[in-house]
C-alpha cells in the first residue's frame, strides 16, 4: 500500500477522512434513531432484551458463582463479630414469634371455620419458581436485578418477584433461561398498595432511590412511619397482601417507603404464578388494541371494575364495592 | 516471508482483544455484589476501559465497536436505549482525536483526562436517561458513581496495560 506519501495516499486518505467522519454521523443519528425506537416500539425492543439477557446468562451463571462465595465469606467474617447481638436478637424475637404463632393458630382454625360457613373460594393455587440472581444491574439509572429462570421455568412478564422478606419486583422481560426483574425501587416501578391498618389505598412508586414512594394516597389519609405497606391486589397484577415495606418517612409534600428486601443481599427470589392475568400480559395489551373493544380507554373491559381505569360504558353501580361506597 | 494462516488468525484474534476486554468489564459490572453502596451507585468499567483503548489504541476499539458495546450495555442494564451508545461512542471519538497528547506523558495525565471526559460523558449520560424516562434521575446517585469511576480507574488502566504489554506488543 501507499505508505510514502504517494499519489495514492494523496486522494485515499481525505477519502478516509470524510468516509469516517461520514460514519460518525450515521452512528450519532442511529443512536438518536434507537432513542426513538425505544420509546415507540416496546414490544420488540423487549424481545431484543429477552434475547441479550439469555446470550449473557450462561456465563453470568457461572461467573456469578465465585461472586457469590466472596460475598458469603465476607458476610461470615461480619456475622461472626456481631454473634452475640444478634443472638440477643434473635432470643427476643423467637419470644415474640411464639407469641405470634399462637395467635396465628387460633386465628387460622376460626378463618378455615368462618369459610367453610361462607361458601368461600379459594384464590388460584400459587406456582412459585425459585431461582438465583445473576446480575445486578447496578447503578444510578436502573434497578433491575437478572435471575436465572425464564420461560422454560414458567416464568412470564408481569409476575411478582418476592424475597423471603416480601415483594421485590416484578418479571420485566422474559427469555427462556433468564429474565430481569424490575425492582419497586425502579422509576418505572408502580405497584397498587395498601396500609396494613388504616388500609388507605395508594400507588407505591420507585425513582431510583432506596425509598420509594407513596403516590396517589388521598388528602386525609392516617400515615405514619412505621405502618406497614401491602399490595392491595389492584389491577390483577399482584395478588392482595404481600409485605412490601414499612412507611420510613411522612412528610408535607412526600411519603417515603422502605422496602422490607435488602438489595445487595437478594441472592435467591422466588417468582409467583398466581393464575393472574395482569394487566401487564401481552394478549391483553394486544386484545385491548384489537379493532373490535371500541372504548376509548385502551384498556380491555375485562378488567375487574374499580381498579384504576373504568370503561366509561360501565355501568355506574358495578365499581360501588371496591370504592367501599355501598348504599 | 508471507505470515501463515494461523499467524493471521493470531493477529485478528489479538485486535479483537480490546472489545472483548470491554464486553468482559460490561459483565464484571453486573455481577451481584453484597456492598451496600454498589448497589445503588456502581463503577461505569466499560467506559473506563473504552476510554483506555481509545487513547491507546484507537486502530483496535473503533467507533462502531463503541457504539455495539453501548447498545449491549443498554440491552442488558435495562437503560433507555441509544443513550450509552452515544457516550461510548462520543468517549471513544473524542479521545481518539486526542490520544497523541497523552503518549509519553506519566500515568497521572492520563487518569486526569479520564476524570475530565467522564464528567461530560456521565452528563450526557443522566440527562437523556431523564428526558427519556420524563422524570429526574437522582442526581446523588450518578455523582456517587462517576467518583468511584474516577476513583476506581488507575485499576482497570492498570489491568488493561498488563494485558496490552503481553498480548498487543507485536498486532
Amino acid at each position: 500500500m501507499a505508505q510514502h506519501g504517494g499519489p495514492q495516499q494523496r486522494i485515499f486518505s481525505p477519502l478516509r477522512t470524510a468516509l469516517h467522519r461520514f460514519a460518525f454521523i450515521l452512528l450519532i443519528f442511529t443512536a438518536f434513531g434507537l432513542m426513538l425506537l425505544g420509546k415507540a416500539d416496546t414490544v420488540l425492543i423487549e424481545r431484543i432484551r429477552a434475547a441479550s439477557a439469555d446470550l449473557v446468562s450462561p456465563v453470568m451463571n457461572v461467573i456469578s458463582r465465585p461472586a457469590a462465595s466472596i460475598n458469603e465469606l465476607t458476610d461470615k467474617i461480619y456475622n461472626l463479630a456481631h454473634l452475640y447481638e444478634e443472638n440477643e436478637r434473635l432470643r427476643r424475637e423467637n419470644q415474640q414469634l411464639l407469641a405470634w404463632q399462637q395467635a396465628a393458630r387460633n386465628l387460622s382454625h376460626e378463618n378455615v371455620r368462618l369459610r367453610e360457613l361462607a361458601r368461600y373460594t379459594n384464590p388460584p393455587a400459587l406456582h412459585l419458581v425459585t431461582s438465583r440472581v445473576i446480575a445486578d444491574m447496578g447503578g444510578a439509572y436502573a434497578h433491575s436485578v437478572m435471575i436465572s429462570a425464564g420461560s422454560r421455568d414458567g416464568v412470564a412478564k408481569g409476575q411478582a418477584v418476592i424475597s423471603d422478606e416480601g415483594l421485590v419486583g416484578r418479571v420485566a422481560e422474559a427469555g427462556y433461561q433468564a429474565s430481569r426483574v424490575l425492582l419497586i425501587t425502579d422509576i418505572n416501578s408502580r405497584v397498587p398498595v395498601i396500609v396494613e391498618n388504616s388500609r388507605d389505598r395508594a400507588f407505591l412508586s420507585g425513582d431510583n432511590t432506596n425509598r420509594p414512594l407513596l403516590t396517589f394516597l388521598t388528602a386525609d389519609a392516617a400515615v405514619a412511619p412505621g405502618d406497614r405497606i401491602l399490595t392491595s391486589g389492584h389491577g390483577g397484577a399482584f395478588p392482595p397482601g404481600i409485605p412490601i415495606g414499612v412507611v420510613s418517612s411522612v412528610s408535607e409534600n412526600a411519603v417515603r417507603v422502605a422496602p422490607l428486601f435488602r438489595r445487595h443481599q437478594l441472592e435467591y427470589l422466588r417468582v409467583a404464578d398466581y393464575g393472574l392475568q395482569g394487566i401487564l400480559s401481552e394478549k391483553r395489551i394486544r386484545e385491548s388494541q384489537s379493532p373490535v373493544n371500541h372504548n376509548d380507554t385502551q384498556l380491555s373491559p375485562d378488567i375487574p371494575m374499580g381498579v384504576g381505569v373504568v370503561p366509561e360504558n360501565a355501568p355506574a353501580t358495578s365499581n360501588a364495592p371496591s370504592n367501599g361506597a355501598t348504599p | 516471508m508471507k505470515p501463515g494462516v494461523w499467524h493471521r488468525l493470531d493477529v485478528v484474534a489479538r485486535g479483537l482483544f480490546p472489545a472483548f476486554s470491554v464486553f468482559v468489564l460490561l459483565l464484571i459490572n453486573l455481577l451481584p455484589v453484597s456492598v451496600p453502596l454498589l448497589a445503588t451507585a456502581s463503577p461505569a468499567l466499560a467506559l473506563m476501559a473504552v476510554f483506555y483503548w481509545s487513547v491507546n489504541r484507537p486502530d483496535l476499539l473503533t467507533a462502531v465497536a463503541a457504539f455495539l458495546l453501548g447498545l449491549l450495555q443498554d440491552l442488558l442494564m435495562g437503560l433507555p436505549l441509544g443513550v450509552s451508545s452515544l457516550v461510548l461512542l462520543l468517549v471513544q471519538t473524542g479521545s481518539a482525536s486526542q490520544g497523541r497528547f497523552f503518549h509519553n506523558k506519566p500515568f497521572s495525565v492520563m487518569w486526569w483526562g479520564f476524570a475530565l471526559v467522564a464528567i461530560p460523558a456521565f452528563l450526557v449520560q443522566w440527562l437523556l436517561s431523564s428526558a427519556l424516562i420524563e422524570a429526574f434521575l437522582p442526581i446523588k446517585a450518578t455523582i456517587i458513581s462517576y467518583v468511584l469511576t474516577a476513583v476506581l480507574f488507575p485499576i482497570v488502566a492498570w489491568a488493561l496495560a498488563r494485558a496490552q504489554n503481553s498480548l498487543l506488543r507485536y498486532v
